[in-house]
């Protein structure tokens, strides 16, 4: 999960998380942690933060995640939120297939888009693989409607309109909480997290990396 | 996806055209934010020998040279993605810049003070007052006087990177060859589609660290979201943007 490719210099700068961070099945039950990690620019980078008066933020280049609100082997929050064309859909819905459930800021954005574009391309190798793929943003229906139009789309984008969804499932934000973070989830068929792949500016590393643990399984 | 506007055809401007001309009231700027830049330095090259020190106002020169070029690229980064010829106070740079795209050659046909002298202007009125306020700092005047001549020089380094090689004094070709200034190589990336990169106009040599971290596409992204303008290097360039050709080959060296 915790990938080690440049380090710049931005990806020293601490990312936000909301307050609330303490993860019930975190390892360390006795004192809770504020924890958070963001991949700026391809650097997986992981701290922990004492939730005591005294800040000492540690970077560690290779240490887990232990309290985000979604990590590898919890289930995620279920949800129901409107697709592209308005119809409600639930996580449930995927259970039975592994599923690809990618966070992403923003329609029409460069970034974004190359990364839409790129999960198109490789669309059939994913359903070789079993695989559905769900992507999220904050955006509305009409412009997740009019993105996957021009773009010819194949999968589901969801609405999640006041980033509900991305703040219970605790993807990080970037730049100091101005960036909403990239985040890829991978879902085994029983909804399991098998796979969290966070890397904001390269945004088709997100399909190399999932079809790769797709392809593995 | 759009195609690209294919290359307009335009007349380009004569050379004698007024526009390109200095005017007395573009020398006296050019000469009032030499006197400033001249001024700061010297504030700083006499207060350092008074107080003995050496090291930290060589460092802190140093250190303004590197900020000119961070400072060019962010502004040019703004100027170019942002506002229009009607925006308040930067309207007329950010036409000129968007010209610039155009027939990106004429800048080499402006005349010195002409070229210079806004960002003389800026300069005599930013700089001439923490001339005044901090003559007694010896160090923070050499950044400042650095800085702030290599701000007021960068549209003449710029020049000379749209030069042709043959045509650029010596030294100027062996200050852009050694990284100085702003090389021609460089500047000619920021001047190919999708043109968002190679924003840094001094040395450049904040250029590759600023387009390898993605940092003009951040700043983008947060804008966008922010407050909802969509940089103009996000769009398919129009025809005032690509490099027109000219109908009068002969008018360009």
């Amino acid at each position: 999960m915790v990938s080690l490719v440049k380090q710049p210099l931005l990806s020293l700068l601490p990312t936000t998380q909301s307050p609330k961070q303490y993860h019930p099945f975190a390892a360390n039950t006795t004192t809770p942690f504020k924890s958070s990690q963001s991949q700026f620019h391809g650097l997986n980078l992981t701290f922990s933060i004492p939730c005591s008066s005294s800040f000492t933020p540690l970077i560690s280049k290779t240490s887990l995640i232990v309290s985000a609100k979604v990590n590898k082997g919890s289930v995620p929050p279920s949800f129901t939120l409107k697709d592209q064309d308005g119809r409600n859909v639930s996580l449930s819905k995927f259970k039975g297939k592994p599923v690809v459930v990618y966070f992403y800021p923003a329609d029409e954005t460069p970034g974004c888009t190359k990364q839409a574009c790129a999960f198109r391309d490789s669309y059939e190798k994913f359903k070789k693989a079993g695989a559905e793929v769900v992507g999220i943003s904050g955006d509305d229906g009409a412009s997740h409607k009019a993105f996957a139009k021009k773009y010819k789309l194949p999968y589901t984008l969801l609405s999640d309109e006041g980033n509900k969804i991305r703040k219970e499932w605790g993807v990080p934000s970037d730049l100091f909480g101005t960036l909403p973070g990239r985040q890829t989830y991978v879902l085994d068929k029983n909804g399991v997290v098998q796979l969290i792949y966070n890397n904001q500016f390269q945004p088709e590393k997100h399909i190399d990396e999932t079809l790769k643990f797709l392809q593995s399984l | 996806m759009s195609k690209l506007n294919p290359t307009p055809l335009v007349t380009p401007p004569q050379l004698d055209d007024p526009s390109i001309k200095s005017t007395w009231s573009h020398r006296a700027w050019v000469a009032t934010g030499c006197t400033t830049v001249l001024a700061s330095l010297a504030v700083s090259f006499i207060g350092s020998i008074n107080s003995h020190i050496w090291l930290e106002p060589i460092l802190s020169v140093f250190a303004g040279y590197l900020f000119a070029d961070l400072v060019t690229g962010v502004y040019h980064w703004g100027i170019d993605n942002y506002g229009d010829a009607s925006t308040p106070i930067f309207g007329s740079q950010i036409d000129a810049f968007q010209g610039h795209h155009e027939l990106p050659w004429w800048i080499t046909k402006r005349q010195f003070a002409n070229n210079l002298h806004a960002l003389a202007r800026a300069i005599t009125c930013t700089v001439l007052p923490i001339c005044l306020i901090w003559r007694d700092r010896p160090v923070a005047m050499g950044f400042v006087g650095m800085a702030s001549g290599c701000i007021m020089f960068s549209q003449q380094f710029h020049a000379w990177a749209h030069g042709t090689k043959s045509k650029l004094p010596r030294l100027v070709v062996a200050l852009q060859g050694g990284g100085v200034i702003i090389s021609r190589s460089q500047h000619a990336g920021h001047h190919r589609p999708p043109y968002n990169n190679n924003y840094c106009i001094v040395s450049g040599v904040w250029n590759r660290f600023l387009d390898e971290n993605k940092v003009f596409e951040a700043l983008e992204m947060v804008v966008f979201l922010k407050l909802g303008r969509r940089p103009r290097s996000w769009s398919e360039p129009n025809s005032g943007w690509t490099e027109a050709a000219v109908d009068s080959p002969a008018m360009v060296d």
